[in-house]
Formats: C-alpha cells, structure tokens, sequence
C-alpha cells in the first residue's frame, strides 16, 4: 500500500519521518497505557465548575437517572446523570462539541463547554471540594 | 521587504484565514472527539515556511490567528488564546525539527500538528486550572498523524507546482 501510494508520488517519505511516526505511535501507546494502568476505577463524584468556581457536585455511586441544570455564560446548560455515567445533554454554543462529546464515566475524563464556561470532571474521591471548603 | 513579497504574503495570509473558515463550516471529524480537526490552515503555513522562510512563517501564523479573533471569537476570548498558544508552540516544534532534526515536510508538519495540540493543552490547564485534559494529548498525538501526513503531502505537491523544491 504504501509502495503503491510512493510509486504514485502521492507520499514522499524518508526514513526519518518514518522513524518520528514509529516512536510517535510507540509515546501515544504508552501514554495511553499509562492513563489506564492510573486510572483509579472509582469514579466517585462529579465535579461542575463554573468560571473556576465549583457549582454542583454530583454523587456517581448512585443507580439513579436525574437531570441537573446549571446556568453558563449562553444560558442553562443540561447535565444528564445516568447511572455512573454522565452528558451535557443541552447546552448553547456555536458548534456544541460538549454536547456532542456524550458520555463519560471515568475519574480521567471531562467534558469542557468552553463556550459556556462549564468543566465538568470526573474524581475517583467523593467531595473532595467540599471538604477543603 | 519588497511589495511583491508582502503582496504575496498577504493574499496567503488571506488564503489561510479562508481555509480556517472553511474548515469551521464543515466540520469533518466534527463529534469524533473534541479539537480534532484537519488543520487545512497549516497547509499555507508550511507553504510559506518553505517557500520564504521560518520568519515569514511566523508572521503569517500570527496574524491569521489575529485575524480569525477578530472576525469571530473575538481578541483575548479564551478560543484566540487557545489558538495563539498552539500557534506559538506550533512553530517552535517545525522550527527544531526542520532545522535541527531536518525532517522532510511531513514530518515537520506532522510536528506542527502535534504542536497545536500541545500549545492549546497548555493553555487549557493554564485557563481552566484542570490538569485532567492532558489526558487527550496521546490520542490527538494519534490524529496527527494522518492529518499532518495528508496536510504535508498537500503543500508538497503545491511547492512542487510553484517551482519551489524540485523532487
């Protein structure tokens, strides 16, 4: 395939470049291992942060559905919670990445409506915030 | 500089600014995954990186970043930041790998590609004050590279038709 697409003259590749997508694909591989051997399965609460400032702090050790509504800076924005899982399932932005991301559910992941100013993250510790507070 | 150069240089630098737009309106990878995008703006950056020069290069990079602002997120909004931080590191990344590692232009725009996506994590933790984004970095690392694969091999093929590199 690629003696194909060299002998077209569409890719022109030296052994370099080849040697940078080699370790490159090797550094994705690892780190992405690494986020999984570190992550820590308890996905205990989700943290919503409004301008740096912790709004709301949803419990995810809960088996239950519920809707929660915190307002950003283009109007409210709809958090769905689902069973250790949660999605920004409504929320106004010119190009509604956040929405469109949908669920996460690891203490590893967010969702950052930046548009709206809302991160929300994941934390394997319940309320950590509130206890600092 | 002469006014043939800066003409050129500012039709390029409408060029990319264009090329932004265009690739905001269709939006390819566009739910895949948050920022991944083909980056079809660095198409004209590489373009003047080889053609004129890494000095060139940079002013074109900043001003089309300046420009985007201006016309649609606006100056100092967190998306100009994003951008002009991922620009910055974008070309520091080229810079070391065409100059000292001398890459061939895919490599060096495969290092761009990653030096967008590291700029703007940078600013993301930075703005945010949330380190958990780093956590996209391998997987935009992936994307890179057929994105800076298929974006180099496009500026070779234009450098190749203006007369600039021979092979």
């Amino acid at each position: 395939m690629i003696k194909l697409l060299k002998a077209m003259g569409l890719i022109n590749m030296n052994s370099k470049d080849f040697k940078l997508i080699t370790g490159l694909l090797i550094l994705a591989f690892i780190m992405i291992i690494l986020i999984y051997i570190f992550k820590d399965n308890g996905a205990k609460a989700a943290n919503v942060y409004y301008k740096n400032q912790l709004v709301l702090t949803i419990d995810m050790t809960l088996k239950t559905t519920k809707e929660y509504t915190v307002s950003g800076t283009n109007g409210d924005v709809v958090i769905l919670y689902d069973n250790g899982k949660i999605k920004v399932e409504e929320e106004n932005s010119p190009r509604h990445l956040c929405s469109k991301q949908g669920w996460i559910s690891q203490s590893y992941e967010s969702i950052i409506c930046l548009p709206n100013n809302i991160v929300i993250n994941i934390t394997g510790i319940y309320a950590i915030d509130t206890i600092v507070k | 500089m002469g006014i043939k150069k800066i003409t050129e240089l500012s039709m390029l630098l409408a060029l990319s600014v264009v090329l932004n737009m265009v690739e905001n309106a269709v939006p390819i990878f566009n739910g895949l995954m948050p920022g991944v995008k083909l980056g079809m703006a660095n198409t004209v950056i590489l373009f003047v990186i080889y053609a004129y020069g890494f000095k060139e290069g940079i002013y074109v990079s900043i001003l089309r970043v300046v420009i985007v602002g201006i016309l649609f997120s606006g100056l100092f909004s967190p998306m100009f930041l994003f951008s002009i931080s991922g620009a910055i590191i974008s070309m520091m990344f080229m810079f070391v790998f065409k100059k000292i590692a001398k890459l061939s232009i895919i490599g060096v725009s495969i290092m761009g590609s990653i030096g967008h996506s590291i700029g703007q994590i940078l600013m993301a933790i930075v703005i945010l004050k949330t380190i958990s984004i780093i956590y996209y970095l391998p997987w935009l690392i992936l994307f890179a590279i057929p994105t800076g694969i298929v974006i180099g091999t496009l500026s070779k093929q234009l450098l190749k038709q203006f007369g600039y590199i021979k092979t």
